[in-house]
C-alpha cells in the first residue's frame, strides 16, 4: 500500500525538474524545455477551464444587478402608489365627511355650538382623525366651534388658509402650527347659504394620523417615506432629512399626479426615490409624496448571495487549478519520460548503426584480405608440394620469386589492416582537424575493388587549396561512410559517383556526392530521412542510415538536402562550417 | 579430366594451377573472363572454377556464358566474400561455394565428388573449415 502510494504520488511530481543535462543525449530529445512546457500546459489548461467560469460568472453579475435594478424600481413605485392613495384616501374621506355633514344638516343647525359639538363627537367615532371643527362665515367669523381649544368668536378673515378656502369647493392646507402650537392640517368645505353667501365647514386634523398611515407603509430600516410642501418644507418627520418643517433642497415643479422614479445618491449612498404630487381636483392636496430607498439595504440579500457564491467560486477555481497543476504535471512527467526513452533508445541505435556500418565495411575488408591470404596460402602450398613431390626440379630464383610473392601479399594485407585500423580509431576522436580529401579517399578505399568489380566511375574533386575542417571527425566520417554506401547500392554497373567539395563562403563547405543510380520516387524523398523507413525489404535494412546522417549532419551545425530523379541519379548536399561552434551539438 | 581456373588474382590462380598439376588434375588459367570464355570454346572442360567478384564480370554471369558454350560443365565458385548472397542472379542451388583462402585438397576432393557423381548432391559433402562460411 505504502510503495502504491509512493508509485502513484511520484507520476505527479515533476520529475523533469531533476533532469539531467548530458551533450550526447540532449540533441535527441523531441522537446528541450520541459519546465516551459509545464507552465504552459498549466497556463493554457486554465486559461481554457476559467475564461467561460469567469465570462459567465461576470455575466451573471451583471444580470443579477439590472434584475435588482428593475426590481427595485418596481417596488418602489408600488409603495409610492400604494402610499399616495393611502393618503388621497384619507383625505377624501374627511372631506367627503364634512360634505355628508354640511348636506345632513344645514348651516342653521351647524352655526349652534350645542350641536356641532354632537357632530363631532360623531365624526370621531366614524372616522377619527380630527381634532376640532368650525363653522365660518363669508367674513371670517367664526361662527361655531367645537373642539378643546376655546377659539369661538376668533376671526380668519387674514389668513390665507381662509382667503384660499373661499375660492374653492375643497381646501386642504399645508401642514402649520397656527394659535395652537401643534402642527395640524386645514380641511374645509365651502357651500352656500340660502342668501347666496358662503360659509364654510373647517376640520384640523392631526398629522399624528397622517404620518401613522405613511409609517404603516415603512418597510425595513432603509425606507423613508414622507411628506414635503412645493417649497421644499416637510410636512411630516423624515429620516434622512430632517423633522417636520425642515426645509430641503427637494423642488419638484412638474406638479404631475405620475409617480416618477429617479435613482441617485444621497450622502454617497446610492438610492431609489419616487414622488408624486397628491393633487386632484375634489382632493386638492399641497403635499408631495416621497419614498426613498437606499439601495445598499434593498441589496443586502443579493450581496450576501454574491459573497457565498464568490466563496463557491473561489473553491472551485483552487479546486481546477489544483487539478490542472497535477494533470500537467502527470501528463508532461509521461512525455518526459517517454521522451528521455526514445533519446536513449536514439542514441543506442545511432551507436548500434555506427556499429554495422563498420561491420559493413569489415566485410569489405574481408575480402581484400582473404585474396593475398589465398595467394600466400597457395604460394607456400607450392612450395611445400615442392618438397613433397620430390621429383619436382627446385631452384632457388624460384623460391626467391614465391617469397616475394608471399611477402607482397603479406604488404597487401598489412595496408588494409592499418587502413581499417587508422579509420575505426577516427570513430573514438571528437573535435579535431580534418583534411576532407583525407577522409573521402580513406572511406572510398574500401570500395576501391567494388568498384573495379562493377566498374562504377569514382570521381573526387576538391579544389586546392581546401580549407582543413575543424570539426566532430567521427560523425563527419560516418556521414560520409553511409552516404557512400548508400551510392554505392543505389548505383548499377557502370554508374558515377562524384563527390564534388566548392567553399561557398569563409566560414563553410559544401559536399555533393552524386551518382547515377535508381533515383529516389518522389513520395519515398520526404520519407527518408524518417527512422526505420526502408525500400531494401528483402535485404539488410535498418532503415536507420539516412535518419542518423539527417541527425549527424545537423549536430555538426550543417544541413542536409536531396535532390532525386527516379532512374537518373541522386544527389545529396551537405553544407558544413568550417569550424564548427563550441558546444554545437544542437 | 580437364578444368579451367579463372580469377583476377594472378599468383593465386597460377599457384593452384601449378599444384593442381603436380597432384594431375590438368588445370587452365584465366585472367578475365572474356579469356575463359575464349579458352572455353575450343577446350571441354569438365569443371570450371571461377571467382565471383571479377572486374567487368561477376562469376556467376560468367556461368550462364560458359554454360550455354557447355551444357555439362560443373561449377565451383571461390569467394573473398565469408557469406554468399544466394538471391544474386545466376546462382544456383547446387553450386558449389568455397572460401579464400582454402585447402588444395578440398577442392580436388570437390572437383573429384562432382565429376564422378555426375551430379552433385547438395550436403553429401563433409563440411571442412574453410568450406563453412566465415
Amino acid at each position: 500500500m505504502l510503495k502504491f502510494s509512493q508509485s502513484f504520488l511520484k507520476s505527479f511530481w515533476p520529475e523533469f525538474h531533476k533532469h539531467k543535462h548530458n551533450v550526447h543525449l540532449d540533441s535527441f530529445y523531441t522537446f528541450t524545455d520541459y519546465r516551459y512546457l509545464w507552465f504552459m500546459s498549466i497556463f493554457i489548461l486554465a486559461l481554457t477551464a476559467l475564461s467561460p467560469i469567469g465570462l459567465a460568472t461576470l455575466i451573471y453579475y451583471q444580470l443579477i444587478e439590472t434584475s435588482v435594478d428593475s426590481d427595485l424600481n418596481h417596488r418602489t413605485k408600488q409603495l409610492t402608489s400604494a402610499a399616495k392613495s393611502a393618503v388621497t384616501f384619507f383625505m377624501e374621506e374627511r372631506l367627503n365627511a364634512l360634505t355628508f355633514t354640511v348636506n345632513e344638516n344645514g348651516y342653521k343647525e351647524l352655526a349652534d355650538n350645542t350641536r356641532l359639538t354632537d357632530i363631532l363627537k360623531n365624526l370621531k367615532l366614524g372616522f377619527g382623525g380630527l381634532t376640532d371643527l368650525s363653522v365660518l362665515d363669508a367674513d371670517g367669523n367664526q361662527v361655531a366651534y367645537a373642539g378643546p381649544f376655546h377659539l369661538e368668536g376668533k376671526n380668519y378673515k387674514n389668513q390665507s388658509w381662509f382667503e384660499q378656502s373661499l375660492k374653492k369647493t375643497n381646501f386642504i392646507s399645508e401642514v402649520f402650527t397656527g394659535y395652537r402650537g401643534v402642527p395640524h392640517v386645514i380641511i374645509a368645505v365651502r357651500f352656500a347659504k340660502i342668501d347666496g353667501s358662503y360659509f364654510i365647514l373647517r376640520a384640523t386634523l392631526d398629522t399624528e394620523r397622517l404620518m401613522q398611515i405613511l409609517s404603516s407603509y415603512k418597510t425595513g430600516d432603509y425606507a423613508d417615506i414622507f411628506l414635503v410642501n412645493q417649497e421644499g418644507i416637510l410636512q411630516t418627520p423624515s429620516k434622512n432629512y430632517g423633522d417636520i418643517f425642515a426645509t430641503t433642497e427637494l423642488i419638484f415643479t412638474d406638479g404631475s399626479d405620475e409617480i416618477e422614479i429617479k435613482e441617485t445618491t444621497l450622502n454617497g449612498k446610492p438610492i431609489i426615490s419616487g414622488h408624486s404630487f397628491i393633487s386632484r381636483d375634489m382632493i386638492p392636496t399641497p403635499f408631495i409624496l416621497m419614498v426613498v430607498k437606499e439601495k445598499a439595504g434593498m441589496m443586502q440579500f443579493w450581496q450576501n448571495m454574491i459573497i457565498k457564491f464568490n466563496w463557491i467560486m473561489g473553491a472551485s477555481v483552487s479546486l481546477t487549478i489544483i487539478v490542472i497543476t497535477f494533470a500537467s504535471t502527470f501528463m508532461v512527467n509521461k512525455l518526459y519520460r517517454a521522451d528521455k526513452a526514445k533519446a536513449e533508445t536514439m542514441m543506442q541505435m545511432e551507436q548500434s548503426q555506427q556499429l554495422a556500418s563498420i561491420g559493413q565495411l569489415a566485410a569489405g575488408v574481408a575480402h581484400e584480405i582473404n585474396n593475398p591470404l589465398a595467394v600466400i596460402n597457395q604460394t607456400a602450398g607450392y612450395m611445400k608440394d615442392l618438397f613433397s613431390f620430390k621429383d619436382e626440379p627446385r631452384n632457388d630464383d624460384e623460391f626467391a620469386e614465391y617469397i616475394d610473392s608471399i611477402l607482397d601479399a603479406v604488404d597487401r594485407c598489412g595496408t588494409i589492416t592499418r587502413q581499417l585500423l587508422g579509420f575505426v580509431r577516427q570513430f573514438d576522436v571528437k573535435i579535431k582537424k580534418i583534411n576532407l580529401g583525407k577522409l573521402i579517399s580513406q572511406v572510398l578505399s574500401f570500395h576501391k575493388k567494388e568498384a573495379e568489380y562493377r566498374r562504377i566511375n569514382v570521381t573526387v574533386s576538391i579544389p586546392e587549396p581546401f580549407p582543413e575542417l575543424e570539426t566532430d571527425s567521427s560523425k563527419l566520417q560516418q556521414i560520409l561512410v553511409n552516404l557512400i554506401n548508400n551510392a554505392f547500392q543505389a548505383v548499377e554497373e557502370g554508374s558515377c559517383l562524384d563527390i564534388t567539395a566548392t567553399q561557398p563562403d569563409i566560414k563553410t563547405i559544401e559536399l555533393v556526392i552524386r551518382d547515377t543510380g535508381c533515383g529516389i520516387p518522389e513520395e519515398n524523398l520526404k520519407k527518408i530521412h524518417e527512422p526505420f523507413f526502408s525500400t531494401k525489404k528483402d535485404r539488410l535494412g535498418t532503415g536507420l542510415g539516412l535518419s542518423i546522417t539527417y541527425s549527424l549532419v545537423k549536430k555538426l551545425g550543417g544541413q542536409i538536402s536531396v535532390q532525386s530523379t527516379e532512374g537518373v541519379g541522386t544527389s545529396f548536399t551537405i553544407t558544413l562550417p568550417v569550424k564548427i561552434k563550441e558546444g554545437g551539438f544542437a | 579430366m580437364k578444368i579451367i581456373l579463372v580469377d583476377d588474382e594472378q599468383k593465386f590462380v597460377n599457384m593452384l594451377a601449378k599444384r593442381l598439376a603436380l597432384r594431375g588434375i590438368e588445370a587452365d588459367v584465366a585472367y578475365t573472363g572474356d579469356e575463359a570464355i575464349k579458352k572455353a570454346a575450343s577446350t571441354a572442360y569438365d569443371v570450371a572454377v571461377l571467382d565471383i567478384k571479377m572486374p567487368g564480370i561477376s562469376g556467376t554471369q560468367l556461368k550462364k556464358k560458359l554454360h550455354s558454350l557447355h551444357p555439362n560443365l560443373k561449377f565451383v565458385f571461390v569467394t573473398g566474400h565469408g557469406a554468399v548472397d544466394k538471391s544474386d542472379e545466376g546462382t544456383a542451388e547446387n553450386d558449389i561455394y568455397l572460401s579464400k583462402p582454402m585447402d588444395i585438397e578440398f577442392l580436388i576432393e570437390t572437383i573429384e565428388e562432382l565429376t564422378q557423381a555426375g551430379e552433385f548432391v547438395p550436403g553429401s559433402l563433409t563440411p571442412q573449415t574453410n568450406g563453412r562460411d566465415l
